[in-house]
């Protein structure tokens, strides 16, 4: 018997015995009998030891990025977490808490979030923070619709360096409305957002809105970005940002942002091969009433106290439900809860200090890769921060990260779209530095270099 | 028994130090100065102990599963076993980037396709993602799947309609506005599905029919084959929203009631902790029609060892970053291991007794607006407390520390 649940076999028939049945099945006297099933054969029960080490076996079949010399970046960061972030999110009156829909019962959870919330908003120069979408790509799509609600037209324009993944979650959530994602051109030197093209399709109309990112989808700073505002106008702007990269950068509000999304799984949660992740959104004050998602208040009890409390869910499914402002219900709070608990723990200087030294080792990364033939790093003149592209001129970015997998070195991600409907790009890949990232892991990567590359394509 | 959560005078976290992280961000080498934050971050600098304490009381003024009874039942409020908390945080889980080579991440795949499999026999459809990051995601990516299916059949011009139950989740119109259908909401009768208005409204504009079963009324929709039917019969998708699973794990499923398509949430049946509002995971199920439509990438098992297949031309694409909550679906397959066949009847079967039970008690004091017997949940009037001066309200929030 599993003790999950309670053993009460005894009480169990007292119950029945109350309720005037002659047993459980007849619990479910009203489902028709041609509905029933039998059996599931989904297997037999297991203790919890059992279960344990059926898992760990099959656990042990993966490699976990700390057993490489690791440069794997993008939109997930393999970041070195404090102790005390995971024992905060072990408190149970956290973790097992419900959506705080009764605030006199939840008060923590919501100051918590009224605290990520604000966190949001001084990192992003924007005035309002909801409390949490699922991950940056679906931030990016609730971003774009509610630019729609701030303007007509069918257009959206996204940089064409935009992860593949990103591109096609904003296409789902153009379906509905029947919007077209439209892909601004990447000029080839900086890889940055080609300013003019923009200018010519804000001119020729139906444009909604605009989102751009930074760092961009090649990890590098866009220039071009600090200046869109000017090319399109008064027309929405979405700008998608790395929380740590605001440490040290100029908040997107001062350059025209009317809203900022982002990722905030590198602050405080491990990647987990790719979820829970939590996504970030603010926006200004005018586009709030259109905003998606839950936003946390504070206010005063009947006390005179402070307290705190879900506030403007007029906007929300299960108030406004087809002409809500999003479906979303269930979000990301306790991962929230570990983005404020991480920035708080590390604090403002050391996370500038953390973004600063990042940046530094991937200047090393990019000197000591520079100089071999058959690979462009960095393959733009952009800045950078903590990550670059790199492009290869022979062999593909799979044979490349497969051979350095094979001595013991995780080279980054490739850029490709793996779809095989997409056609093929030129051999891109992003290379990040990590805080495990020493001279030695560096080293490592461009002897590896040197050996690998002029072997890709059946080369020499 | 009596409970007072902590009342704290927890100030924000800011004002532990009010002039906190005030000056300039550093200058980065090749990093040119228009870019860089002149007003620097305000933010305390606090030491990890303030850190600590600060949220420890945080924690204190807030009510978990683990303080005590959390009665929810379309959320279906339960013990999130610790065995999933220390899986998910094992090195060999935690410690791995959604781009890592296939080779790598063997094991993560293997957990995967495992629990596909395992829900793929739960729910009696044919295939199944583990992809949307929660239940309303998951609605929403079926209802493009549900488009995408339509449009192939060159059927989405008419079939601009969804039918909802009036006591449908909000989530449920929200995701069908989203996905570019008009909703129309049908009157129940006596808590359940009204099979005359259904019928009547059922035409050559349906594209889909939302239902839980059972209901967030608690009541098992018996007709539940007749409105597979009828549905069906117009050409229509009918679509399990799986909230209510839990009550009838082992005795239907969505399959078998005849759904197309189903979304359930691992932070209800499967004991994922529901995180103060999330992070929950999204199951989406899809029969054999529906199944091309599911979101990329799909997981294979070739031989021993399995891989992501991104060759799926009918596919919607993608509805978030990554391949979905590994660290959820981990939780819930120990929960389904620990469990087996007769531990997750067991869950169905006690909930249901419980719910009855309560139901019952608490039906000599109260009205009870529906027929007796009920799932998971059930439905409490406050019309007679209403003589003697007493809210709803008033008794709804009793339980809760005064």
């Amino acid at each position: 018997m599993v003790r999950w649940i309670p053993d009460t076999e005894k009480e169990e028939a007292e119950m029945l015995a109350s309720l005037g049945l002659a047993n459980a099945d007849e619990l479910f006297a009203d489902v028709p009998r041609k509905a029933r099933v039998g059996r599931m054969g989904i297997g037999a029960s297991h203790t919890e030891a059992e279960a344990a080490r059926a898992i760990d076996k099959i656990l042990e079949r993966n490699r976990p990025y700390s057993k490489f010399a690791n440069f794997l970046g993008g939109r997930v960061a393999t970041r070195y977490l404090p102790a005390a972030v995971d024992s905060i999110l072990q408190r149970s009156e956290f973790y097992t808490s419900y959506t705080p829909y009764q605030p006199e019962a939840s008060q923590g959870m919501l100051q918590a979030l009224f605290e990520f919330q604000s966190l949001w908003v001084e990192l992003t120069g924007m005035d309002v923070a909801n409390a949490s979408l699922y991950d940056g790509a679906t931030a990016s799509g609730e971003a774009m619709l509610l630019c729609r609600r701030q303007q007509d037209g069918r257009r959206f324009l996204v940089p064409t360096s935009l992860p593949w993944e990103e591109r096609s979650v904003l296409e789902n959530y153009a379906t509905g409305p029947g919007l077209t994602v439209a892909g601004i051109p990447t000029d080839p030197k900086s890889g940055g957002i080609d300013l003019d093209w923009v200018r010519r399709e804000v001119v020729r109309g139906d444009v909604f809105g605009v989102l751009a990112d930074v760092p961009n989808g090649f990890g590098h700073l866009d220039g071009g970005l600090l200046d869109l505002r000017a090319a399109i106008g008064s027309l929405p702007l979405v700008v998608r940002a790395d929380p740590l990269a605001l440490s040290v950068l100029e908040p997107p509000g001062s350059y025209g942002a009317d809203i900022v999304v982002g990722d905030g799984q590198s602050f405080g949660i491990p990647p987990s091969y790719g979820g829970p992740m939590v996504g970030l959104f603010a926006c200004r004050k005018e586009f709030v009433r259109h905003s998606p998602g839950r936003i946390v208040g504070a206010t005063h009890d009947h006390e005179g106290r402070r307290a705190y409390t879900l506030t403007l869910q007029t906007r929300e499914q299960h108030i406004r439900r087809s002409r809500a402002t999003s479906n979303i219900c269930t979000n990301q709070s306790l991962i929230a809860l570990a983005f404020v608990l991480y920035a708080t723990l590390v604090g403002p200087r050391g996370l500038a200090e953390l973004q600063r030294s990042l940046a530094e080792r991937a200047r090393s990364i990019a000197g000591a890769l520079a100089p071999i033939d058959g690979l462009q790093a960095p393959r733009f003149d952009s800045p950078y921060l903590a990550e670059f592209t790199v492009e290869l001129s022979r062999g593909t970015a799979a044979e490349f990260l497969d051979r350095m997998r094979r001595r013991g070195i995780l080279a980054g991600h490739s850029l490709a779209d793996p779809r095989p409907t997409s056609p093929r790009g030129p051999e891109r890949i992003l290379l990040a530095a990590t805080e495990s990232t020493d001279d030695r892991a560096i080293q490592k990567l461009a002897t590896a270099a040197r050996t690998i590359v002029p072997a890709l394509g059946g080369g020499a | 028994m009596s409970f007072r959560q902590a009342r704290w005078d927890e100030p924000p976290v800011w004002e532990l130090d009010p002039r906190g992280g005030s000056e300039p961000a550093p200058s980065i080498p090749g990093v040119p100065d228009r870019w860089r934050r002149k007003a620097g971050l305000r933010w305390p600098e606090l030491s990890e102990l303030e850190v600590l304490r600060h949220y420890t009381r945080l924690s204190q003024m807030n009510f978990g599963i683990e303080t005590t009874t959390y009665p929810l039942g379309s959320c279906t409020m339960k013990y999130n076993p610790r065995i999933g908390e220390v899986l998910a945080r094992r090195r060999t889980a935690a410690e791995l980037h959604p781009e890592q080579p296939i080779e790598t991440v063997q094991g993560a795949l293997e957990v995967i396709w495992r629990l596909e499999r395992l829900l793929a026999k739960v729910t009696g459809l044919s295939e199944v993602s583990l992809q949307p990051a929660a239940g309303a995601h998951g609605e929403y990516a079926a209802l493009l799947m549900i488009r995408a299916y339509f449009r192939d059949r060159g059927e989405l011009d008419r079939r601009t309609e969804v039918l909802l139950p009036d006591t449908a989740h909000g989530t449920n119109p929200a995701s069908a506005a989203m996905a570019g259908f008009t909703t129309r909401e049908l009157p129940s009768k006596d808590g359940c599905v009204d099979l005359d208005e259904l019928r009547a409204a059922l035409s050559e504009r349906t594209a889909c029919f939302m239902l839980t079963n059972p209901n967030t009324a608690g009541l098992f929709e018996s007709d539940i084959l007749e409105i597979a039917k009828s549905v069906h019969g117009a050409g229509g998708m009918l679509y399990y929203d799986g909230a209510n699973l839990n009550a009838i794990l082992g005795v239907t499923n969505p399959g078998r009631m005849g759904f197309d398509v189903a979304h359930l949430n691992l932070h209800k049946t499967f004991a994922t902790p529901h995180g103060g509002g999330g992070p929950g995971a999204g199951v989406l199920a899809a029969n054999e029609t529906l199944a091309p439509y599911l979101p990329v990438p799909r997981v294979q098992k070739v031989g021993r060892n399995f891989r992501w297949d991104y060759d799926r031309p009918s596919s919607i694409g993608k509805i978030r970053g990554g391949p979905g909550s590994f660290g959820l679906d981990l939780r819930a397959y120990a929960f389904a291991l620990v469990h087996g066949e007769e531990g997750l009847k067991h869950v169905a079967r006690r909930a249901v007794l419980n719910s009855n039970y309560v139901a019952a008690r608490l039906g000599k004091r109260l009205e009870r607006p529906f027929r007796p017997l009920v799932k998971h949940e059930f439905v409490l009037s406050g019309a007679r407390l209403k003589e003697r001066g007493v809210r709803t309200l008033d008794l709804a929030k009793r339980p809760a520390p005064a």
